[in-house]
């Protein structure tokens, strides 16, 4: 079985959030569940200022707290999927201690008040257990991998978009979107990412072009001190990410 | 023990019917309310029939091809189409939103009438159902009640975002056949329309560039926001993919007024005073011919191996021998000689070394591109500014050059099935409609050199001058809130007879007296030649995903509809041309003699593929010379008559330097400027004048990458993400330099107020170090007064309301970027 | 048999709360907790949790905050029973049997708490036995709690049946202990094990929540104790009075003092390192929280002041402000330590410009409403029915000030309580 990991080139991504609006809406989260969300930072003054900005899908980490939080094993690594975490919405209590646990702020739980008002889920109102139902939903949905729209109560997160990825080609090395072939296999963030800033494959193939991208251009992986080991990795500049600073404190004379 | 027990079974009792209510209430049943059949409840579901149709996307005026995911009978998904050029499967953050349009909740579900009389913000429409034939009538018998009375003329269609054949495309013959000089007036003054009367000055092109990113070295960008609203934005950052990562790498320097994306990714990131472009850019072109970077074989050479361009110094007269270009002697001489970056540091703020070292990188490296958009051209002297820039394409050799910009060849589309000049009656062809100017007064004396100047007529009607109007049609255009200084408008629209086609209810439509809703671009049949893309032609299709979910017809339809119910030989124009589909297949016929590289040659394929295109691009300039496409090669050499005729537009045939377009109409030009008449015509750096009083901060109003062709504002998702760069997600803020709000008082989050001599709105500001100073940014999206649910009320004050009605006298563009403000704590 | 019904009769007598005091009470609180029961139950049915003001960037509010203070004072209390039923302080027996009680019901209002903020909490009862994830804290303190919920009832039951020396209970008191030490000390893991989050992350987090669970435990005893007695020391029986000019308020003020240690050390430690993820939580939100310094100077420091004050620690009055104070003071601590681990981004970025800013909803008060008046209503309905002032015979039959039969002599704080009092 492959392990699916993704290479995220910080060098090619030009910040315009295409990955943000393709994951939300093939995977129907409410405006700001971003399950791919891209930070922008500032730093330094004019006229030598830098501004960066960090995708930020679920790692998909090899050794993931937030699985071993779960009281109820709703939140798993499924090594029979290449190593994706899900969460089960069947299990999952709603106690948001993976949310905790996450290292990377990347699990939502959006019965929340609602980002933008009116509250979207007025306007399209739930149907059939589900938290909201818009009319554009996918059609896939596998509650036991939190895919789908999810009932009220529950955690959900990135899922590496399995319920396209599910139906790669055993043996495959790289999903590459510009392959006719798999394309249709493809998360949406990759498939959609116009400088092609994003690799999909498989980490347990050296010959992956993903396993290649990160020996030639020496991938980083976030935050690697927590030793969570994601299977997504950055190049380029930018990988680094700044300690956490109020904006109010940036400007400090 | 038995109390315990009873007070648990009660807790348990109230806990359950807690969670089963909350379930059953807003929050929809869980499938959870027992603990027995939840483990099975959701496993995985079977697909439905699923069907990919191809359709264009229609948010921005790239076009990008898009696969629309239907499953019974609902849209769920839109990613690109991998067989459209622009898209090559990829989408920009807006494409994938798509599916908002159609669902839209606040969408127009049918034509509808009005029943308040009284317009205006706080008026409701009164808007009562009506059915299509009782529309149209209503519509047909205004429009034959004016023509019976000579007053045609005050008959005008306004539009935004014409996509092709099958809608804007009509406009034309209507304005002809139904006697109006006013159909259509276009939003291009409210748009881009200085880059586009730049080059016409300069190559004689008045059009956008195609561009060769594939092959180009270096870039230099000035106010395009390349990475943010740059057309075909998706297809651009494809390239930027490619040219970051090609080899050798495409180096890249940006000038802009703030701090963006495009600034930040570049290699080279300049700040420049606002509206001072040209001086930039006239330095950068000093510093290439005092450095002898020039493209000798494009540009010519000295007769003598002798000559030299320097600092301060004239040239002889006849001592340069010009190849391809017109006026370079009269410019350095007159213009140029003294343009050293030391002088422009003082004008633009931009250290000259940074300027020098710009200039060498530039005219050192091939090809070379410099391109620029509304930030260079929203001034008063933006068609000068934008000017200087595009020369520096010609100094260094790289129009219609591998690597380098050329102009988007048109579509071979077929004949329609009518010719409208055989359907003209008497008063069509020499009614008193004829001696009548355009509402706005473009190509009239007072705006002689502007294809449209739509800001002008909300001022015009209110004023009378040249007259008023009586019924305007609305396509894609939202003038009573777009428009700067939009109030004006506000008042001048109450006593006109208001058609709206926006399938929303935009600001428009508040006013419409009829509104005749289009159907949303998912559900249209429609044809979209390209935006200047890669220069080769192409045109794509939209197909519509699903049938319209509302009673709501396409543009193109209620047009021919309209046409349909007018008197005379004009109706049977329209009866001929049928419908929209009509027009399509009579178009595709075209592509029978011309099948595109993907086998599309008529309508059916099209439809299958979603767009026909034909590659390569006809023209290549190689070594100084001209060569046409002979099928196999680039191997015809083109005449000079023949570059004229097809490359340099221009009176002389060449890059003008010294513009013919502009000498043609020196007098009004100095009359408007100031400029000398005989100066006229050369490239030069004019000081651009800042409205909105004497404010003491320059304010920006830019489009951000997820501005939806104005829909962005109630679209959820979108408003979630729509300003990253400093974190907007559910407002826009004012971008502010901290040392600037420190100095009023303001901290990061306060609440301010933007004012200009137009009045003052209020923001939210937050700091933006990276930026200027001297310059305040907010991004042009929020602030409706109606547009939806979502939209209504959201965000700070509109911009509109503190940016006067200016514009570049020779471009007529609105000049958006130029006013200037005062900045307080609200 | 007649002496004992006669007893029973004085003390009928001296608790105020099993006369119409008593119901009055009763109908209050239980007023109170019908009243923020019944609007948490529409805000959740008709909001769900888009009524907690809680997020994805900030799960855990004042619910938790809420369960986490009750499961410790409930821990305390039960720490404090077992200083006479496992180690053998016999002057606590006055209050062990409404240490147990209190311990039980104050964990059933803070689980109440719980399983309304929860997203499935039905799903629990299943999900979590059925799974044994045993890497997971939190599958250990659904066990350690349901143990020592188990223990509390069972020792009730014990002592409601009179026996207090037998040797199934001082095995079950003993069970109870380990029980009530494994459930806190596990529930301090739950945040002291979250390396990415460092203001939590503590491997001494449990002794921090014994003391502070066995402070807020006190705290909560010594207010129900006079509550019980109308606020009238003469009404209380001679050992209880005993203990309560004793050694009570001078353990009272030593739990206070460590309190107030513990949190000094991680405030050094915390205002000592560069790390913004802890140094941030202290200089931009605790120590710039208004709140949070009253609740430190008025609900720790001033208490402790007081306390140490022999004269002033043996009055009434003060011993039941300081006990109010105290209650106040820790429920900031806890809040302010939930919240406090989550302020901080987990990244920088424009989306967050500042720390996660966090009020609680007027639901997520309700549930804290819940709890309190929930605790109130079972506490005045075991005062009512349940004797919870009982003690030993030997104890109860004791004259005033003279030390109590079987007292061990060497117990240090009880030798030196007795000391005291004399």
């Amino acid at each position: 079985m492959a392990k699916w990991g993704m290479v995220i080139d910080l060098d090619k991504c030009t910040g315009c959030q295409a990955c943000t609006t393709a994951c939300s809406m093939e995977n129907n989260t409410l405006p700001g569940e971003s399950w791919q969300d891209v930070l922008f930072y500032h730093e330094g003054e004019y006229p030598s200022a830098q501004m960066k900005w960090l995708p930020r899908p679920c790692m998909q980490c090899e050794n993931p707290s937030c699985v071993h939080v779960c009281p109820t094993r709703a939140t798993y690594k499924d090594p029979d999927a290449g190593g994706i975490v899900f969460v089960d919405w069947n299990k999952c209590i709603g106690c948001k201690y993976c949310m905790i646990a996450c290292p990377y702020g990347v699990r939502f739980y959006a019965d929340e008040k609602p980002l933008i008002e009116p509250d979207i889920r007025e306007a399209y109102p739930s149907e059939n257990g589900q938290l909201w139902s818009p009319p554009y939903q996918n059609p896939d949905e596998d509650w036991q991998r939190g895919i789908g729209i999810q009932p009220p109560g529950v955690v959900s997160k990135c899922t590496f978009c399995y319920h396209k990825v599910k139906h790669a080609p055993e043996g495959v090395a790289d999903l590459d979107e510009d392959n006719p072939e798999v394309k249709e296999y493809v998360p949406a963030c990759v498939r959609t990412c116009a400088p092609k800033a994003r690799y999909f494959g498989d980490l347990d193939n050296p010959e992956s072009q993903v396993n290649q991208l990160i020996g030639d251009r020496h991938g980083v992986r976030l935050k690697d001190h927590t030793g969570n080991r994601p299977q997504v990795y950055y190049l380029g500049a930018g990988a680094g990410v700044p300690a956490f600073t109020p904006a109010d404190r940036e400007h400090d004379a | 023990m038995k109390l315990f027990q009873t007070l648990l079974d009660r807790r348990r009792f109230l806990q359950s019917s807690a969670v089963v209510g909350a379930t059953a209430g807003a929050a929809g049943v869980t499938g959870l309310t027992g603990l027995a059949q939840a483990p099975q409840a959701r496993a995985q579901t079977p697909r439905g029939e699923t069907v990919v149709t191809k359709s264009i996307c229609a948010q921005c005026p790239a076009r990008c091809g898009i696969d629309v995911y239907t499953t019974d009978g609902r849209v769920h998904a839109i990613y690109g189409d991998t067989g459209n050029p622009i898209a090559n499967g990829k989408l920009c953050p807006k494409g994938h939103l798509g599916s908002y349009f159609l669902y839209d909740p606040d969408r127009f579900k049918g034509p509808m009438r009005r029943t308040n009389p009284n317009k205006g913000r706080d008026e409701d429409p009164g808007f009562v159902p009506i059915s299509w034939d009782e529309a149209l009538d209503m519509v047909a018998e205004r429009l034959n009640g004016l023509r019976d009375r000579g007053e045609s003329h005050r008959f005008a269609h306004f539009y935004g975002r014409g996509w092709g054949a099958s809608d804007a495309g009509l406009y034309g013959d209507f304005g002809k056949l139904y006697g109006t000089p006013n159909s259509a007036i276009g939003h291009a003054s409210m748009c881009a329309e200085g880059s586009k009367r730049a080059k016409r000055a300069t190559d004689g092109n008045d059009s956008y560039n195609s561009y060769d990113y594939r092959n180009t070295n270096y870039l230099l960008i000035m106010g395009a926001s390349f990475l943010e609203a740059f057309r075909p934005y998706n297809n651009v950052m494809q390239m930027w993919g490619h040219m970051r990562s090609k080899s050798p790498k495409t180096r890249v320097t940006c000038v802009d007024v703030r701090m963006n994306p495009t600034m930040a990714a570049a290699d080279r990131a300049l700040y420049i005073k606002p509206g001072t472009d040209g001086a930039f850019a006239l330095a950068v072109a000093h510093v290439i011919l005092t450095e002898g970077l020039w493209d000798k074989e494009f540009v010519g050479d000295f007769y003598q191996a002798s000559g030299r361009f320097i600092s301060g110094e004239t040239i002889p007269v006849d001592s340069f021998e010009e190849n391809w270009v017109h006026g370079l002697t009269e410019w350095w001489n007159q213009e140029l000689k003294n343009r050293t970056p030391e002088w422009a540091e003082e004008i633009t703020s931009i250290p000259a070394r940074h300027i020098r070292q710009t200039a060498i990188e530039f005219g050192s490296t091939r090809p070379a591109v410099a391109l620029f958009e509304r930030g260079p051209t929203g001034h008063t002297n933006g068609t000068y500014n934008g000017m200087a820039i595009h020369a520096l394409n010609a100094l260094v050799g790289s129009l219609f050059a591998k690597g380098g910009l050329g102009y988007q060849m048109g579509v071979p589309y077929g004949a329609l099935p009518v010719n409208a000049d055989d359907y003209l009656d008497d008063y069509a062809r020499d009614g008193a409609w004829k001696d009548q100017p355009r509402i706005d007064m473009a190509r009239t004396e007072r705006w002689p050199m502007t294809s449209h100047m739509m800001q002008e007529t909300g001022p015009n009607h209110l004023a009378g001058d040249p007259y008023k109007l009586d019924t305007a049609m609305f396509f894609y255009t939202n003038p009573i809130w777009t428009a700067p200084d939009p109030k004006v408008w506000e008042e001048a629209f109450k006593d006109v007879f208001v058609i709206d086609t926006s399938p929303f209810p935009g600001e428009t439509a508040m006013y419409a007296d009829l509104i005749l809703p289009d159907s949303t671009y998912l559900e249209r049949l429609q044809d979209s030649p390209t935006y200047p893309f890669e220069g080769w032609p192409m045109t794509a299709l939209r197909v519509p995903a699903v049938e319209p979910i509302y009673d709501t017809r396409h543009f193109g339809d209620i047009l021919i509809g309209i046409g349909k119910r007018l008197n005379g030989p004009a109706g049977e124009y329209y009866r001929e041309l049928d419908s929209v589909e009509n027009v399509l297949r009579h178009r595709a016929a075209g592509f029978a003699e011309n099948p595109g590289d993907n086998g599309v040659n008529d309508f059916e394929s099209w439809k299958e593929k979603g767009v026909w295109y034909k590659k390569p691009y006809h023209w290549r300039l190689e070594r100084g010379r001209f060569y046409e496409w002979g099928g196999l090669d680039y191997n015809l050499q083109m005449s000079p008559e023949e570059v004229k005729a097809k490359l340099f537009k221009t009176p002389s045939g060449k890059f003008e330097f010294k513009s013919g377009f502009l000498e043609e109409h020196a007098a009004y030009i100095e009359r408007e400027m100031g400029i000398p008449a005989e100066r006229v015509g050369l490239i030069q750096w004019v000081e651009p004048q800042h409205s909105g009083g004497n404010g003491d901060l320059y304010f920006v109003t830019p489009k951000t990458p997820l501005h939806a062709e104005g829909r962005g504002a109630n679209v959820p998702h979108n408003i979630a993400i729509h300003q990253p760069i400093v974190g907007g997600r559910d407002t826009v803020y004012l971008e502010v330099h901290p040392r600037t709000a420190q100095e009023r008082g303001i901290r990061n989050g306060d609440r301010v107020r933007i004012t200009s001599d137009l009045g003052s709105i209020e923001a939210e500001c937050r700091f933006v170090a990276g930026h200027r100073p001297d310059t305040l940014v907010l991004p042009f999206e929020f602030g409706h007064w109606a547009q939806g649910r979502w939209a209504k009320g959201r965000g700070p004050g509109h911009s509109g309301e503190v940016t006067a009605n200016v514009s570049d006298p020779i471009s007529g563009l609105a000049s958006y970027y130029t006013g200037k403000v005062k900045l307080e704590r609200a | 048999m007649n002496m004992s019904m006669k007893d029973r009769k004085t003390r009928t007598q001296a608790n105020v709360l099993q006369g119409p005091l008593g119901w009055g009470l009763l109908v209050a609180s239980g007023i109170v907790l019908l009243a923020s029961l019944a609007f948490a139950l529409i805000q959740l049915m008709v909001n769900g949790h888009t009524s907690f003001n809680t997020g994805s960037t900030l799960p855990w509010g004042q619910p938790i905050a809420t369960y986490l203070y009750f499961a410790l004072a409930s821990s305390g209390l039960g720490l404090i029973a077992s200083l006479p039923l496992v180690f053998g302080f016999k002057q606590y027996y006055p209050v062990a049997k409404r240490c147990i009680f209190l311990a039980f019901i104050v964990l059933i209002s803070g689980m109440a708490v719980l399983a309304l903020e929860l997203g499935n909490v039905f799903r629990m009862l299943w999900a979590i036995p059925l799974n044994l994830q045993v890497q997971s804290a939190m599958f250990w303190m659904g066990v350690f709690y349901a143990l020592d919920l188990l223990f509390l009832l069972w020792k009730f039951s014990k002592l409601q049946g009179g026996e207090w020396d037998s040797k199934t209970a001082k095995q079950v008191g003993i069970a109870s202990f380990i029980g009530v030490l494994l459930a806190s000390g596990n529930l301090a893991l739950i945040f002291g094990m979250m390396s990415m989050r460092p203001f939590w992350f503590d491997a001494l987090l449990p002794i921090y929540f014994y003391f502070t669970g066995v402070t807020s435990g006190v705290a909560a005893l010594v207010f129900f104790i006079y509550l019980a007695h109308g606020f009238q020391r003469e009404r209380m029986p001679p050992a209880l009075k005993a203990l309560l000019t004793g050694a009570l308020p001078k353990l009272f003020a030593a739990l206070i003092g460590g309190t107030l240690l513990f949190i000094t050390v991680r405030a050094i430690t915390g205002l000592y390192s560069n790390n913004p993820e802890i140094n941030l939580v202290w200089t931009d939100y605790l120590f710039a929280s208004p709140l949070y310094n009253a609740s430190l100077l008025l609900g720790l420091l001033l208490p402790f002041v007081v306390m140490l004050s022999a004269s002033l620690r043996n009055s009434v009055g003060v011993q039941v402000l300081v006990a109010c104070l105290v209650f106040l003071g820790l429920f900031a601590e806890r809040f302010y330590f939930v919240v406090g681990g989550q302020v901080v981004p987990m990244f920088r970025g424009t989306w967050e410009p500042g720390l996660i800013s966090y009020t609680p909803s007027t639901t997520e008060w309700s549930l804290t409403f819940i709890g309190i008046s929930l605790c109130f209503v079972l506490y005045l309905l075991g005062e009512k029915f349940l004797n919870l002032g009982d003690m030993p015979r030997h104890m109860a039959e004791a004259p005033a000030g003279a030390p109590a039969a079987g007292a061990p002599a060497a117990g240090a704080p009880a030798a030196g309580a007795q000391a005291n009092t004399a």
